[in-house]
């Protein structure tokens, strides 16, 4: 579900993957949702909509997934 | 006097949002009756490896009426110093609404920063051919998001498609309407489908999820779809972003 390039984590997913997207939220300790308006998929419980998701071109970052 | 506020870069991944920040800004002004101010549109710009956006890269923009500019320009910088999260790049562009001017730069500015990464110098030698019709000012860190503040009021000011702040809740006691009543009851001026097309006749309409309102085409629009044979304001807005 995910890959690491410098030392972040990057969502192997796309920005299409909902189904994925929320099972990954469900697991997390620091899902923390967005402002309304940068919600972009009906689960509450989404990266798609975590405060802590950083948009790419092709996917997001999780900002707080910081890997050692 | 009419204007179009937008600002961008105001916050950090633990603050509030930018167009939460906008919203209080505008109240504050109200409270302090030195504006009024309209619904505020998203816009979402290029999303990019060499742009330091926090996390999506859009701007705020509402409309506001002032009868007094200065105060109230000022009164919008000193709130943003006041209140934009540490470590972000507040913007602010104030811009005259006015059917007088011709935004054409203004436009095509923002519409390069859906699709090119812009830089400050590119904003204040688009903002100087305004003259005083447009107020751009950094508030902190960088000040990148002069850029973003004046590619929304450009978008804006060229009425291009956004997401309306907000969402609707369906009241608990009511379920069906006619397009005219939701319309009334919700500030709605346009019902269109999800291609855009304008939903002209009067119809009926189950509204029992909440929903968000588009500007398209320069209106307040409310996408319609069908379910189980029911036409209804679409319960989401799920998209592709950037």
């Amino acid at each position: 579900m995910w890959s690491e390039e410098n030392g972040k984590k990057i969502f192997k997913g796309g920005k299409e993957s909902f189904d994925a997207a929320a099972q990954a939220a469900a697991k997390c300790l620091f899902f923390k949702e967005d402002c309304e308006e940068e919600c972009v998929a009906d689960e509450e419980q989404s990266c798609y909509n975590c405060r802590y998701r950083r948009w790419t071109k092709d996917s997001f970052l999780c900002m707080k997934g910081e890997t050692p | 006097m009419n204007l179009f506020v937008c600002i961008d870069d105001t916050d950090n991944l633990d603050s509030i949002g930018t167009g939460e920040l906008l919203e209080n800004m505008m109240r504050e002004a109200a409270v302090r009756k030195l504006g009024k101010s309209g619904f505020i549109v998203r816009y979402q710009f290029l999303i990019d490896d060499a742009i330091a956006y926090t996390s999506h890269n859009s701007a705020m923009c509402c409309t506001a009426q002032t009868n007094d500019r200065a105060a109230f320009t000022a009164f919008c910088e000193t709130y943003l110093v006041h209140t934009a999260a540490e470590g972000s790049d507040p913007g602010l562009c104030i811009l005259t609404d006015s059917d007088a001017l011709d935004y054409t730069p203004l436009i095509a500015f923002g519409k390069r920063a859906q699709s090119e990464v812009l830089t400050k110098a590119q904003a204040y030698a688009t903002a100087d051919a305004f003259g005083s019709d447009v107020h751009l000012s950094e508030h902190g860190g960088t000040g990148i998001g002069i850029i973003g503040a004046l590619a929304g009021a450009g978008l804006r000011a060229g009425k291009a498609e956004g997401r309306i702040k907000g969402k609707l809740h369906p009241p608990k006691d009511r379920i069906e309407w006619t397009t005219s009543e939701f319309a009334a009851a919700y500030g709605v001026e346009r019902f269109a489908d999800e291609e855009g097309n304008e939903i002209c006749e009067d119809l009926l309409l189950r509204f029992e999820l909440p929903t968000k309102l588009i500007y398209q085409k320069g209106k307040v629009t409310a996408v319609l779809v069908e379910k189980d044979g029911c036409r209804m304001p679409k319960p989401k807005l799920k998209k592709n972003k950037g």
